[in-house]
Formats: C-alpha cells, sequence, structure tokens
C-alpha cells in the first residue's frame, strides 16, 4: 500500500456519497462551462483578419436613428476606404415571431467584397446581383428552415412598414454569422419609397494600420451634421449590440458565482461528513506517527480529487457534448455555436480545484486542532 | 540495575472543566525498566488512562517529567511527538480500530508507511508481524471479516511492525469475550517473555492484570502501595 493508495481507499470507501459529491461538482461545473461558453459566444464573436479591417459606422445617437444615403458618396471619397457598404436591420418575421433569424438590406455589390471570408459559390453571387428581389442566406438558416435556392421567402416587417417577398439564389457558408440573411437595399428602398434611410455603413479599410485613423476621420468629417455618426470597428460594434440585451456578463457572471459558491458548500459538507465519521480513525492515525501537516495532506489530497475528478466529467462533459450536438437548432437560432475553448476548461478545472482546497480547509483545520486524546476519547 | 526505560517524576496532571479543575494525576513518580510487563490497575476515574497518555505521548503533564529511553517527552513539540510516537510506541486500544476499508496487512503496513521503508521492507516487516500474532493466513482479510480476537491481534501486529521501544495496551480485552481475552492476554505476555518487549496494560481486570510481572495500583491519581495507602 501507498498513501496515495490509503487515499484513494478512504475516497472509495462511501461509493454512493463519493458518486453523488462528484456528480453534483460536475453538473455544476457543467453548468458553469456551459454559462462561460455562452458569455464567450456573446460577448467574443469569431474575428477574423478581414474582420479586423472592417469599420462601422452608425449614427451617433442611437443605432435605431438612421443615416443619410448621401453619406455613401463622401465615405466613398475618403482616403483609406476600399469598400463601403449600405447595411440596414431589417428584423422581420418570417411566419411565426419564434423563427427568428437576422436579416440585412445591403448593397448587393458590395456584400462578398466587404464580408470576403464568406464562402460561396460565383455562379451564385452572379445570380444573387441579377434579380432585384434575390437573396442570400447563411446555412444554418437554409437548414433550419429545410430551404432551397428558388425557394420563395416573405418577411413580414416590424420596424419597416413593408413585407420584402425574396427568393433565394444563393447560400454562404464560414467566415460570417451564418444565420444572416441578406438582400438588397435597392429593393428595400423601393419598397419604403426611396426616403434615402440606411441604418449603418460597414466599411473595408484598406490596411489595418488606417483604421484608427480612419474611424477619426469619418466622425469628424459628419461631426455638427444633422446626423453625426458614431464610426467603431466590427468587434466594438458587435460587442456594443450584445450589451442592448442588457448588461450579460454581470447576469452570467452572478449565475457562476453562485454555482460555484454552492458547489462550495455541498463539497465543503461533505467533506466535513466524511471527516467527522472518521475522526476515530484520525485519532488513530495520530497516535501511530501522522503528524497535524500530514493529515491536513491527506484530507486535502482527498477533498481535491474529488472535485477534480468532478471538474474533469463536468468541463471534459461539456466539451464533448457541445461538440457533437447542433446547438444552433437546440437554441433554436440564438447561439450558432459552443466552443468550448482551452481557456474557458482552463477556468472550470481552476474553480474545481480551488473548490477542492477551500472546501476541506474548515473540516481539515478541525481535525488537526483536535488532539489525540481527544480524538480517542471520542471511541468510548 | 540497568537504567529505567521509563522514568516518571512527580508527575500532576490537571483538567479544566470551566471553573473546575479535576485533578487526574497527583504528584505521580514511577520507574519502568526495559522487558517489563507492568499492569496499570484502578477504577474508572483513577487516572490510568491519563498516565498511559502521557508516557506514549498522546497527552502533556501539567507539571513534573516523563522521560523515555532519555527523552523528556514533555519537551518535545507535535510533530517531533509524532514521529516519536512512530518510533518509540505501539498502541493497543479497547475498540481495535483498525481502518476498516483496509486488509489486515494494510493496517500492520499503516505505521511503516512513514518509515524510510522500501514495498519490499515493509512487506518483511508486516508478514513478521503478522506471523507473530499467528495471521499469517488472514492478511488479506478486512477487520468485518475477522473475529474480535483476531482484530485485536491484527491492532497487536500493527503496534509491534516498528519494533517500539514500548507498546502500550488501554483496556485490550474490554470489548472481547473471555476466551478471545485469554488469548490477547496470553499474546502479550508470550511477546514479554519470548521478545523482551516492554509492555504497559491499562486495566481494571485483576484476571487480566495477572498476566503481568508487577501491577500498580492508582487512585485518585495517586500511586497506592501494597497496603492500598498512597505512596
Amino acid at each position: 500500500m501507498t498513501i496515495p493508495g490509503f487515499i484513494l481507499r478512504n475516497a472509495l470507501r462511501n461509493k454512493r456519497r463519493l458518486g453523488l459529491t462528484v456528480l453534483s461538482v460536475a453538473l455544476s461545473l457543467f453548468l458553469f462551462t456551459t454559462l462561460q461558453t455562452a458569455l464567450h459566444e456573446l460577448t467574443q464573436p469569431p474575428t477574423s483578419e478581414d474582420a479586423a479591417l472592417r469599420i462601422v459606422v452608425r449614427n451617433k445617437v442611437s443605432l435605431a436613428n438612421v443615416l443619410p444615403a448621401k453619406y455613401r458618396s463622401r465615405l466613398e471619397r475618403m482616403p483609406g476606404v476600399r469598400h463601403v457598404m449600405k447595411l440596414t436591420w431589417f428584423g422581420g418575421i418570417y411566419k411565426d415571431k419564434a423563427n427568428f433569424f437576422p436579416q440585412f438590406a445591403v448593397d448587393s455589390e458590395q456584400l462578398f467584397p466587404v464580408f470576403s471570408e464568406a464562402e460561396i459559390d460565383a455562379k451564385q453571387i452572379q445570380d444573387f446581383l441579377k434579380e432585384k428581389n434575390a437573396c442570400v442566406v447563411g446555412n444554418k438558416t437554409m437548414e433550419r428552415f429545410g430551404w432551397k435556392i428558388g425557394d420563395r421567402i416573405t418577411l413580414q416587417g416590424t420596424l419597416w412598414p413593408c413585407d420584402p417577398e425574396l427568393i433565394i439564389r444563393g447560400v454562404y457558408r464560414k467566415g460570417i454569422d451564418m444565420t444572416n440573411l441578406f438582400f438588397h437595399h435597392e429593393y428595400f428602398d423601393e419598397l419604403m419609397g426611396n426616403k434615402g434611410l440606411v441604418g449603418t455603413y460597414w466599411i473595408r479599410a484598406e490596411n489595418a494600420d488606417s483604421v484608427s485613423d480612419l474611424i477619426e476621420r469619418i466622425d469628424r468629417t459628419f461631426a455638427n451634421s444633422d446626423a453625426e455618426t458614431k464610426t467603431e470597428t466590427e468587434r466594438a460594434f458587435q460587442l456594443g449590440f450584445v450589451s442592448m440585451f442588457g448588461n450579460i456578463k454581470v447576469l452570467l457572471g452572478s449565475i457562476s458565482t453562485v454555482i460555484v459558491f454552492t458547489m462550495i458548500l455541498v463539497t465543503a459538507s461533505t467533506m466535513s461528513m466524511a471527516i467527522r465519521e472518521r475522526s476515530r480513525e484520525i485519532a488513530i492515525l495520530k497516535a501511530v506517527g501522522f503528524d497535524g501537516w500530514q493529515i491536513f495532506g491527506l484530507i486535502l489530497a482527498e477533498s481535491f480529487g474529488l472535485a477534480v475528478a468532478g471538474g474533469v466529467i463536468g468541463c471534459g462533459g461539456a466539451a464533448f457534448l457541445y461538440r457533437n450536438i447542433d446547438i444552433y437548432s437546440l437554441s433554436h437560432g440564438v447561439l450558432l455555436k459552443l466552443d468550448v475553448t482551452p481557456a474557458i476548461l482552463a477556468a472550470g478545472m481552476t474553480v474545481a480545484a480551488i473548490l477542492g482546497i477551500v472546501s476541506c480547509l474548515m473540516p481539515a483545520y478541525t481535525s488537526i486542532q483536535t488532539t489525540v486524546v481527544a480524538g480517542l476519547k471520542e471511541l468510548d | 540495575m540497568p537504567e529505567p526505560i521509563v522514568q516518571i517524576r512527580e508527575l500532576t496532571k490537571f483538567y479544566r472543566h470551566g471553573e473546575i479543575e479535576v485533578t487526574a494525576l497527583d504528584c505521580v513518580s514511577l520507574d519502568i525498566h526495559a522487558g517489563e510487563f507492568v499492569a496499570l490497575m484502578g477504577p474508572s476515574g483513577s487516572g490510568k488512562s491519563t498516565l498511559l497518555h502521557i508516557i506514549a505521548g498522546l497527552d502533556q503533564a501539567t507539571t513534573g517529567d516523563c522521560i523515555v529511553r532519555g527523552v523528556n517527552v514533555g519537551n518535545l513539540s507535535e510533530t517531533e511527538l509524532a514521529d516519536w510516537r512512530n518510533t518509540h510506541v505501539g498502541f493497543v486500544f479497547q475498540t481495535f480500530n483498525l481502518i476498516p476499508v483496509l486488509t489486515a496487512f494494510e493496517n500492520v503496513e499503516l505505521p511503516l508507511l512513514l518509515a524510510k521503508l522500501s514495498a519490499g521492507e515493509r512487506r518483511e516487516h508486516v508478514t513478521a508481524a503478522l506471523e507473530l500474532v499467528g495471521l499469517g493466513d488472514r492478511s488479506k482479510h478486512l477487520p468485518r471479516q475477522m473475529s474480535g480476537g483476531q482484530e485485536q491481534r491484527v491492532a497487536i501486529a500493527r503496534a509491534l511492525v516498528t519494533d517500539p521501544t514500548l507498546v502500550v495496551a488501554d483496556e485490550p480485552t474490554g470489548n472481547l469475550d473471555a476466551h478471545s481475552a485469554q488469548e490477547v492476554l496470553t499474546l502479550l505476555q508470550t511477546l514479554n517473555r519470548q521478545d523482551g518487549k516492554t509492555i504497559i496494560l491499562v486495566t481494571h481486570d485483576p484476571k487480566a492484570a495477572a498476566f503481568a510481572q508487577r501491577t500498580i495500583h492508582l487512585e485518585k491519581g495517586q500511586l497506592l502501595n501494597g497496603n492500598g495507602q498512597s505512596l
């Protein structure tokens, strides 16, 4: 027998309690991992080199306020600008409110130059450009509704008083959010009576070095106008967009804290019970020569092992599960994917390790403080 | 005559329960020589277990000295005491106190986990200790698979496995039937006579004390002489 073997025997002596405790830690860490992953997905959209070149220009007042169509030509003339695209959030309903997916009216010719990382067949781009009421859709939304190229769909306007009738002419994959639908801004303008309204302008800069300067110049150009602009990188814009849902970070962070705190209580309670019912054995261990620190080491190792086992099952289980299920369908399009990153796994395992240490401190301290004689008296 | 292995000098022990101070040992002086089998006898509350605990380094005296093989046990720190107990004292308790999830072999091996011995050396020591108590064939049995007498013999093997200076036994037959008690006491006597082990036995049973070479009587924390008077 070895000391680790002895610790293992002690841990396995009440298999049902051990199983339930590991399971409770595992479930809690599964939830923790899920929340952290969801938070990551919502607040840290995937970035690429192309995304770093994109700039979003919106009305300084709010996203709900529009910009004039005439800004486009002024933006195009600015040094450092390669492409300018109008992009207006349509936010319509497809058959039912539950069928939510993002829809945008865009400058069709600029769509794929601006979002150059999107993969789409060249022929489909041509078909999309040729037809006024054509649209391109991300493959996730195509799969979700079982659509195929050539299908006709009607979006019911909610923000805008029009109902575009669209024909699907292309499907894109990868690069950008694969749940989006893009249709011609010209068609949107026509339906709206050519009022020259634009939600946002999306700019692709010449190079990454010019981005910060360009942002500054754009806002300076439109300062003191009827529609002052707020220009920011795509990433900053997306984070700002997410924050419109409320302080998700604080909400999910609070839930995670409650989970961790509850876990500590559960594990500490289990360790206290396990140690209390072993108090006579701990006295014997001390009598045969184990000192306080060695006893503490035994208890710590058991508690740590228990928590880490729960962590491996919980965090590893979450990583495995989310890699193998279609979270997009299950979340009805709210989440594109749940990618448990190494950083999140490390955070989960760190929580498990801290849990293992913290939960045994009090029972271990009590057992160390108890003298051998006091422990032996409990035998009688 | 060789120097005593245990020298107790004017040992006192007070316990405080709130405002009340209880005297467990009152100026006890005592010598025990190597190879002796001593029985500490007395009624409940006489201080015999307290004296045993102090000799074994499980408790500290309030005043006085307890010197075992030249070491004043009262001067050792908690960590030093733990190490000292591992090397010099073997314990046998009334309730056996084997670890229920460990086999007889592993229970006996437990004190050796702290010694710097290889697995092979540990195996040799444990096997020898189990053979000594007549349980060589039960090494893989768990405590629940053994009788009370067998469990106590495993506890004796655990006490002997480090080859300690002292074996202390606190009411070792208190939980055993008459036959098993006889076996255990005979075993302790044999270990004393054949292997020269120094054994201190705490008991309130005169029949058990009869197995010892010398009986020391305590009452109200004081040693009594042969006439039942305080020394």
